[in-house]
């Protein structure tokens, strides 16, 4: 984390600002050398080790601790999750699919797997699926920006331009330029229950948010059961193979059933309000079986609500015609939604593609 | 080049301004001061982050230049514009002086001197002298979009703004320069890099008591220690915005103003709303009222 620079800086602190007391090395250290204070357990700890062979370890590690009693973070400030390596034991099936070109899976299969049900894939076509997923449109929705940039035909009259323009031709206001406001990006967030028969689902629209995250700015990513984790770090950086078994620690660790209503507050709370959602759409998997009171699901939803454009429902279950959105959960979540879609095959992943952007009621 | 200032005098001397600075903070900023280098600040919104700018400019007396960040934030707000008015009025002036035969390149006369530049707070930064120094408040730096923080990179590493019309205008007594961050993004690794950087969490009981004393003196010592621990109470219960100091000195003076001397359960839900700014988090305190006003007297009425 720390780079030679700030080491330098560092060095350069003890230089101007001499120190004898622990506490002001500590405090030097760390204004040069913390870059944020997600970090701090990690700077404590290399700080501890480094100063601990030179001072006496005890007393140094008595005064990081009564030194930063106060100043920690507030508990929702945000702390990206570490990730374990994936597990070496990987099935062989996707690395044949892997070789096979893509034109062939495309000729082929695409017919044949546009209609099954992610869940019911095996190891071969599911490989082969990731690769469909790559093929479908990448959503973007635009909003205009308060930057603006020099267009010929913009809205609003440039006068710096102008005048530049003037000076070439001896002070003759001979052309009008103008701006127009540039355009941007909405957010999209990927907020996805992992859990049980969830998880097909949930592969496939991770695959789809890395397909997004590849193509635009301004995407995220979260797997949920019990808890919350933050995908978007593993978006744009890992293989196939960190995110599936991101997801499978997700559910791993933090046991069985479902807490919609407690994964949306953290996700409100840490990440929506912080601008992943803000003016952008949200895409929710999961079939609203909620483990606790769906009472929450409703109020994290309304909150939601506010702090988004657009809300979208994936549920897998609603392809079956008898399908009532009887889960408790789902009965709560169910007003604040603009789509309700059931995603559960690549034909329906379009449909979600075009909902994000608002194309589908 | 920047004197080095002394960790403890600083201290002493925010202190004396009005400003109870802990340890960590201190250095922060006396590191940034002495090096010459952007102090970066981060904490939850009402912790102090402004003040502490303002502080430090009393601190050293400078001059206090403030620029607010939003999205769209561009050049001409920050930096530097040309008035354009007085710019169309020099050619026009021009044009009606103007003699037969004259000097072909005098007809035009020179748009870009000082006199048609208006200082925005980043050029304005660059003009301090020996005498007044010049602190310059880069606030909620995260709200401004990543061209921005682009441009800022240039300025904090060279403290110099180069315009084309005019070419580069560069600091002769560099500014200190303070940015804060509400931690609504993540900030770019390369502005990082060129800062100190503190994070300033909530204050313990004690120190909130000094503070509350030290900005409102004409409030009772029993009610300032009220609504610190009340303050503390209410961090700890997972709200959806916990209390800053901002909102303690709200809360104290909400009270002052209704007529309270101690916090009483009588004044606490009235007064909910100096604090608390979201209705779950009021029904979430009105529902626990009297362990929250037992938790603030605690200490001062049992053995605690």
């Amino acid at each position: 984390m720390a780079g030679t620079r700030r080491a330098q800086t560092f060095a350069e602190v003890l230089r101007v600002l001499p120190t004898a007391s622990s506490a002001g090395v500590y405090w030097r250290a760390r204004a040069a050398m913390l870059p944020s204070i997600d970090d701090l357990d990690a700077f404590q700890a290399a700080f501890l080790e480094f100063f601990g062979a030179i001072d006496d370890a005890d007393a140094l590690r008595r005064l990081v601790r009564t030194v930063d009693a106060p100043p920690r973070p507030a508990p929702n400030a945000p702390k990206r999750e570490t990730i374990p390596p994936p597990p070496s034991d990987r099935p062989a099936g996707p690395e044949l699919a892997d070789k096979a070109p893509i034109l062939w899976i495309a000729a082929s299969s695409q017919d044949r797997l546009s209609d099954k049900a992610f869940e019911d894939l095996d190891e071969a076509e599911r490989a082969a699926m990731m690769r469909l997923i790559e093929r479908v449109r990448t959503a973007a929705e635009l909003r205009a920006s308060r930057r603006r940039r020099a267009d010929q035909h913009g809205d609003r009259f440039d006068f710096r331009r102008t005048l530049q323009s003037a000076a070439r031709t001896a002070g003759e206001l001979a052309r009008r330029r103008t701006t127009r406001r540039r355009l941007r990006l909405r957010p999209v967030a990927f907020v996805l229950d992992v859990s049980g028969s969830m998880t097909p689902f949930a592969r496939a629209l991770v695959q789809y948010a890395r397909v997004t995250a590849a193509a635009r700015p301004a995407v995220s990513a979260f797997a949920f059961a019990t808890r919350l984790t933050d995908l978007t770090p593993l978006l744009k950086r890992a293989g196939d193979d960190r995110l599936m078994s991101a997801i499978a620690q997700t559910v791993r660790d933090y046991g069985g059933g479902t807490r919609i209503g407690a994964a949306l507050r953290t996700f409100n709370d840490r990440y929506a309000v912080r601008g992943a959602a803000r003016g952008g759409t949200v895409v929710i998997l999961s079939d609203g079986w909620e483990r606790e009171d769906p009472a929450l699901v409703g109020a994290e939803m309304a909150r939601l609500r506010r702090l988004t454009r657009r809300i979208v429902w994936v549920n897998p279950h609603k392809r079956h015609a008898a399908y009532e959105p009887l889960a408790r959960g789902m009965a709560a979540a169910l007003p604040y939604l603009d789509a309700f879609l059931s995603g559960h095959n690549l034909r329906t992943l379009e449909a979600v593609a075009d909902a994000i952007e608002g194309r589908l009621g | 080049m920047p004197q080095p200032v002394d960790v403890d005098d600083l201290r002493q001397g925010l202190l004396g301004v009005g400003y109870v600075a802990d340890a960590g903070l201190a250095t922060a900023l006396a590191c940034g001061v002495s090096l010459g280098r952007a102090i970066l600040l981060e904490g939850d919104a009402g912790v102090g982050k402004t003040d502490a700018a303002r502080a430090l400019a009393a601190v050293f007396g400078a001059q206090l230049l403030r620029l607010q960040c939003y999205e769209g934030l561009d050049l001409a707000a920050a930096a530097y514009d040309w008035n354009y008015g007085k710019q169309l009025l020099a050619i026009r002036t021009a044009e009606a002086s103007e003699r037969p035969g004259a000097d072909e390149a005098r007809r035009i006369p020179d748009l870009y001197g000082d006199e048609f530049l208006i200082r925005r707070p980043l050029l304005a930064a660059l003009g301090a002298t020996r005498e007044r120094g010049i602190v310059l408040l880069i606030d909620e730096i995260d709200r401004a979009d990543d061209e921005f923080e682009a441009f800022l990179l240039e300025f904090l590493a060279d403290f110099a703004i180069s315009i084309p019309e005019r070419g580069t205008i560069a600091a002769t007594h560099p500014p200190i320069v303070v940015l804060t961050s509400n931690r609504t993004r993540d900030l770019h690794d390369a502005l990082k890099r060129r800062c100190f950087y503190h994070w300033i969490g909530h204050p313990t009981v004690e120190r909130e008591i000094e503070i509350i004393r030290l900005h409102l003196p004409d409030v009772a010592p029993e009610l300032a220690g009220d609504v610190a621990r009340a303050a503390a109470n209410l961090r700890e219960r997972g709200l959806r915005k916990a209390p800053g100091i901002a909102e303690s000195l709200d809360w104290t003076q909400t009270l002052g103003l209704l007529g309270a001397r101690r916090l009483e359960t009588e004044v606490f839900e009235p007064s909910l709303g100096s604090v608390l700014k979201y209705p779950e988090d009021i029904d979430l305190a009105r529902a626990s009222a009297a362990a929250i006003v037992a938790a603030a007297r605690g200490p001062s009425t049992g053995s605690g």
